[in-house]
């Protein structure tokens, strides 16, 4: 019996078929904005709880790919969608609490934190229930509400979706580095969501509305696509899945105890092994699959994992009935 | 606190007359709109400077169809025009402005479902994956996308607020469409979500500014069993709000409901004082109109 996703594809493929004739079908990203390379290095550090000291962990994650930071602007952008004070839905503020201090302490210029959550207008109530008030607080950085902040056009660099471009904030513009800091989640639309899957966040709601819908008209998949591949600044990846979520995620899933935290500079190949840690195929993950055509690599072979052995870490997250099919590793 | 509110205002005015979402930002609809509104109420003269000039800016941005754009960057028409209708209609010589955004909002609906993917979803979704009526006309944030509470709520606040200043409009039938939208997506104990009441058979939850805004936008069915419901779950929300936006709005709607709102304004005040709202103009404008007399502003 077919699944809803292959019937999905194969109405749309059956519709679209017959338009193609024998048309080849043109390039869907720019040439310079393809970044896949040889191989790339994913980090994973175990980290048993929120409650162990997290600096050192993640200093060591960071400086296994020998970045230079020195006098740079670091954007920190933790996932704070919504709060449930029952759920595990948000980046963990120590998490944050210690990019930042890892961060100033390899000689960042700036740190800022900054989200743009999709759901919730209210950020003073999500930064005050998350506990990220008191954090950015604390350590007298600047959070910035990329919702409501001053945005520029930006011209798509690939063309899954037919926005053309999409308004950024500003505060991208005038960093040197944007670090996607997801919590280890499934997600009820998308199979996964991690640190591509995290940038929706980046996408301001005052243009775009809650939960940044012209998004989801435009197709989830090939929304992240777009903006991973036209972000204006280089992207690193720290995934929080000391606790992370299966089942309904992001937001009315299951708490899982995962201990682990993952680190790259190739988006995809971290997201790659977040879900393989997750146990679920990454590349019957669709956007995902085409990241990784051009924008980091997929492949299990082409992923060198540094720091502690994927296996180690690897639980098996349960997803929502509509993913099954998402539960079968092939490599 | 109204003074030193009064005084962040006035700080973070823009040279340009308008005001953005936090000092230094770009002047934006929504935040000069909240905050002429604000300074109105404080200001002996409603003719002040500051107060003129973010009224100039205003007009000043009002597009040939009479929308308004977000500001001078994102320059498509937005849901921020239902913002700049409040503002404007606080002053008689700007209604002929606000009746054409009002023309403008009333050809304004939101995305709905194709044929096709109606027809999809029902073939193939084995649990409903949204338990709403997608095909009540309302508004959405912004052109291109689905209708939700947040920008239907302020367009029934204005449109309501016009009344017989449109006839010869379909405004009757849309507003009555958009409370039959608002009322749809009621969440199951109450109260407001930002948009749906359920995903995948799972219940969302409301949140207390949402409920808030939606709430004022149906004041004159305050009788209702939905909105009774609806005022007790935004009352057990406000146990737990620390926030300027939801307990400003939260405020504005308790009054225009006849409830007690004391011990929420001093909550208010006091939250001012620990975070001045974290520099947030809407949240600070908005504080002022629920702890002056700024309720009046958004009564239909």
């Amino acid at each position: 019996m077919l699944s809803r996703r292959e019937f999905l594809r194969g109405s749309a493929a059956a519709a679209v078929y017959p338009l193609l004739g024998n048309c080849t079908e043109p390039p869907r990203w720019e040439r310079d904005t393809y970044r896949r390379s040889a191989n790339s290095r994913v980090a994973i550090l175990g980290a048993r709880s929120y409650e162990e000291p997290l600096k050192d962990t993640v200093l060591r994650g960071i400086k296994l790919f020998q970045l230079d930071l020195k006098g740079k602007v670091i954007v920190l952008k933790p996932n704070l969608v919504e709060f449930d004070p029952n759920g595990v839905i948000n980046t963990n503020p120590l998490v944050v609490e210690a990019a930042i201090d890892a961060f100033k302490s390899l000689g960042a210029r700036d740190v800022i934190v900054a989200e743009g959550p999709g759901h919730r207008r209210d950020n003073e109530y999500l930064l005050q229930a998350s506990g990220l008030y008191d954090v950015v607080r604390e350590h007298r950085i600047r959070y910035v509400d990329l919702n409501s902040d001053d945005v520029r056009p930006t011209r798509l660099r690939s063309r899954f979706t037919n926005l053309q471009q999409l308004y950024l904030p500003e505060t991208l513009y005038n960093a040197d580095l944007l670090v996607s800091m997801p919590k280890l989640k499934t997600h009820h639309w998308a199979g996964v969501t991690l640190s591509l899957k995290n940038m929706f966040g980046v996408v301001p709601g005052a243009v775009y509305g809650w939960p940044k819908n012209v998004l989801h008209w435009a197709g989830i998949d090939n929304s992240i696509l777009d903006i991973n591949s036209s972000l204006p600044i280089p992207q690193f990846a720290i995934v929080d899945g000391i606790v992370g979520m299966e089942g309904n995620g992001p937001l009315q899933g299951d708490a899982k105890k995962t201990g682990v935290l993952i680190f790259g500079n190739d988006l995809v190949a971290v997201d790659a092994t977040a879900a393989r840690v997750m146990k679920i195929e990454p590349r019957k993950i669709k956007y995902l699959e085409i990241a990784g055509d051009f924008l980091g690599n997929l492949a299990y072979d082409r992923i060198e994992q540094i720091g502690e052995p994927l296996e180690k870490f690897q639980q098996d997250f349960r997803v929502i009935k509509n993913f099954q099919d998402l539960k079968t590793l092939t490599g | 606190m109204l003074q030193d509110a009064k005084a962040l205002l006035l700080d973070s005015q823009n040279p340009d007359g308008g005001w953005g979402s936090a000092k230094g930002k770009r002047s934006n609809t929504e935040a000069t709109s909240l905050a002429v509104m604000a300074l109105e109420l404080l200001e002996q003269d409603s003719k002040a400077a500051h107060i003129r000039n973010g009224i100039t800016w205003l007009t000043q941005r009002q597009s040939a169809d009479g929308s308004w754009p977000l500001n001078d960057s994102a320059k498509t028409s937005s849901w921020t025009t239902a913002m700049a209708m409040l503002a404007l209609g606080l002053w008689p010589e700007h209604q002929s402005r606000v009746v054409s955004a009002a023309k403008w909002a009333l050809q304004q609906e939101g995305n709905r479902p194709g044929l096709l993917a109606h027809l999809l979803f029902a073939l193939t979704f084995k649990k409903k994956a949204l338990d709403i009526d997608v095909d009540l006309l309302a508004w959405p944030w912004t052109s291109g996308s689905f209708s939700w509470v947040e920008p239907t709520s302020y367009y029934l606040i204005a449109l309501k607020k016009l009344k017989g200043k449109l006839t010869g409009t379909n405004s009757d039938e849309r507003i009555k469409q958009g409370e039959m939208m608002i009322y749809d997506r009621i969440c199951k104990d109450g109260g407001w979500n930002y948009g749906n009441n359920a995903v995948l058979g799972e219940n969302l939850w409301p949140y207390p500014d949402v409920t808030a805004i939606a709430l004022i936008s149906l004041q004159d069915h305050a009788a209702a069993e939905a909105n009774r419901q609806s005022m007790r779950a935004l009352q057990e929300m406000l146990k737990d709000v620390h926030s300027g936006l939801a307990l400003s709005w939260s405020v504005i709607c308790l009054s225009l409901y006849g409830q007690d709102t004391t011990k929420w304004k001093e909550l208010l005040a006091q939250d001012f004082e620990k975070t001045r709202f974290i520099g947030e103009t809407k949240s600070i404008a908005l504080s002022v109109l629920a702890l002056s007399d700024g309720a009046k502003y958004f009564r239909v």
